[in-house]
């Protein structure tokens, strides 16, 4: 009998469960999470906060999950230390547990932008679903709110308190929004969007101060002005939990080194979701990919390799999507040429009036990222074009159309097709 | 498991398939009144001409769907017993992460309901209404096809 120990309790950690059990019904699994609830889907927060869906839907899996799939929940533990020549996890409040084989799918944690003010009561994160009850306790007083970010966070909370007619106002260091998905041209369509549905913009600008003793009364911008709010909320990007790992024989970059089987540079330590740092296939090198759906999949991997099947992952690819106002976006890859990859090509379509912008990069005839607007159901095949690195010189010009579509490459792509006869 | 298959070389692309998919989705099931609906039934199939043939392209309800493996709000989930994968509005969200995950490209956003176009192979008929309203019979309907290895 194994003893598989997980620390972190979302997308990553339950995914490696489910594929733990699927190898070994029997070995003993236990997870750590230092929340205060069983896993729940994360990304619905913001929708949580907007009114979209309940709590009860907000559950990632059923409460009988852990009891159904014979393993311990630990809630409400904070592990300090791992501790890999002795096989074990030493937590914050001195218990130990020890290890045949370790999942660290501890996750990403906000980052806090250094403002004078930023500890003040009334400043809130977004990330856990403690966070979005303590912002919804504050909408009973009908606040004016600040967002610092425009970054898919700080723009999905914008919209979430937008959604229940609360004033917010967003201030963005960028002169861009989403500059992590998006282009210029992109990011424009979507600011109008928000902008058209009453969310006030602030591009190129910065809070320096946030005022009000107590309570908060305004913030002080670096251009001068200064606007009345009582709540702030920040999305300023996410950091990889990466202090359990610290100091340790498990090699850590940005995040948690991973090889293609999601194993650390110990042995029997695997790495899988927001915290590792896996091999980027459009970059060529190892990054920080953070999105549910990548988490899922490394989880998998991870599981099975714990549980001695070997498998191998893919690889990660930045990419995410969503739908502000009923304007879809979607991102893939590289989203910008710079002044490094002059050897890139790109090509766009864009219909203002239809809030329409499509593009996609080359690079040797090989799609190797896009970004699409308004109109995104291409995204599927064109993210398969990226994987799979197919040669794109015979069809260009069909990318971007409007019947673009999986009929196009289907003599190219790696799996058989069954489908369809003749 | 009966799943569908298309004879390409015999697809016109007529569209009649998208005209019974969207009316046999739709409030009414009768196309004039379909036309009518205040929240127009889409079609969850999509015929697409590439290379002289035409593809009709709809989900395959694959048995390890990567919609459901991205789906950030579990409204996917695939059912074993009735080989299809399940979409449960009240949990949707309208992310799109099953719209980037398909590697067919054969899920739609639908932006006025916001829910995903899946093929759910009319599970509450006796055979998908597409399938009768091909003239050429290029829509065929037979158990799965098990690959040999």
């Amino acid at each position: 009998m194994k003893e598989y120990l997980i620390i972190g309790n979302s997308a990553a950690g339950i995914a490696a469960i489910e594929s733990i059990r699927a190898l070994d019904a029997s070995s003993r699994i236990t997870v750590i999470s230092d929340e205060d609830y069983p896993a729940y889907c994360r990304c619905l927060i913001s929708y949580y906060l907007a009114g979209d869906v309940k709590e009860d839907a907000i559950l990632y899996r059923p409460e009988s999950f852990y009891k159904e799939n014979n393993v311990e929940l630990l809630i409400n533990k904070k592990v300090s230390r791992v501790d890999p020549k002795k096989n074990r996890v030493i937590c914050e409040d001195k218990s130990q547990f020890n290890y045949d084989s370790l999942l660290i799918a501890t996750g990403a944690h906000p980052r806090l932008p250094e403002i004078k003010g930023i500890k003040k009561k009334g400043v809130f994160l977004l990330r856990t679903i403690k966070d979005a009850k303590d912002i919804q306790d504050q909408l009973l007083i009908n606040p004016a709110v600040c967002v610092i970010g425009g970054g898919l966070v700080g723009l999905r909370a914008a919209y979430a308190l937008k959604k229940r007619k609360i004033d917010v106002k967003v201030v963005i260091k960028s002169k861009q929004v989403l500059s992590q998905m998006l282009d210029e041209k992109g990011a424009g369509i979507v600011q109008k969007r928000l902008e058209v549905n009453g969310v006030d913009m602030y591009m190129g600008q910065d809070v320096v101060e946030i005022i009000g003793e107590g309570d908060i009364r305004a913030v002080k911008l670096d251009s001068g002005r200064a606007f009345e709010c009582s709540l702030i909320v920040v999305g300023r990007g996410v950091e990889p939990n990466i202090d359990v790992a610290k100091d340790t024989e498990i090699k850590i970059d940005k995040g948690i080194c991973v090889d293609n089987r999601m194993q650390t540079s110990v042995a029997n330590v695997f790495s899988a979701g927001d915290v590792c740092e896996s091999f980027d296939l459009t970059l060529g090198r190892p990054s920080m990919n953070t999105l549910w759906a990548i988490a899922v999949e490394q989880g998998e991997v991870a599981g099975a390799n714990m549980a001695g099947v070997g498998t191998v992952y893919g690889g990660s690819l930045a990419m995410n999507t969503t739908d502000f106002f009923g304007l879809p976006v979607l991102s893939l890859g590289k989203h910008n040429v710079t002044g490094d990859d002059r050897d890139c090509e790109e090509l766009s379509v864009i219909d203002d009036k239809r809030s329409l912008y499509k593009k996609v990069i080359l690079k040797d005839n090989r799609v190797v990222g896009s970004v699409l607007i308004g109109d995104i159901k291409s995204g599927g095949v064109l993210l398969r074009l990226i994987r799979e690195k197919l040669d794109v010189s015979g069809f260009k010009d069909r990318l971007l159309q409007e019947d673009f579509g999986y009929p196009d490459i289907l003599d190219m792509v790696t799996d058989r097709e069954q489908m369809y006869i003749g | 498991m009966k799943q569908l298959y298309y004879d390409v070389k015999k697809c016109l692309g007529c569209r009649s398939c998208e005209i019974a998919c969207a009316v046999a989705h739709s409030e009414s099931k009768e196309l004039l009144k379909a036309l009518k609906e205040e929240i127009k039934s889409l079609p969850r199939k999509q015929v697409l001409f590439s290379k002289n043939n035409n593809y009709p392209v709809s989900c395959r309800n694959c048995k390890e769907p990567k919609c459901v493996q991205a789906c950030m709000a579990v409204a996917l989930r695939y059912d074993v017993k009735l080989g299809i994968v399940e979409h449960d509005q009240k949990r949707c969200v309208g992310c799109w992460m099953c719209v980037m995950s398909c590697p067919y490209g054969a899920i739609r956003p639908n932006i006025k309901t916001k829910a995903p176009l899946r093929c759910d192979k009319c599970i509450d008929k006796d055979e998908p209404s597409c399938l009768k309203a091909c003239p050429t019979k290029a829509i065929i309907w037979q158990e799965e096809k098990v690959e040999k290895i």
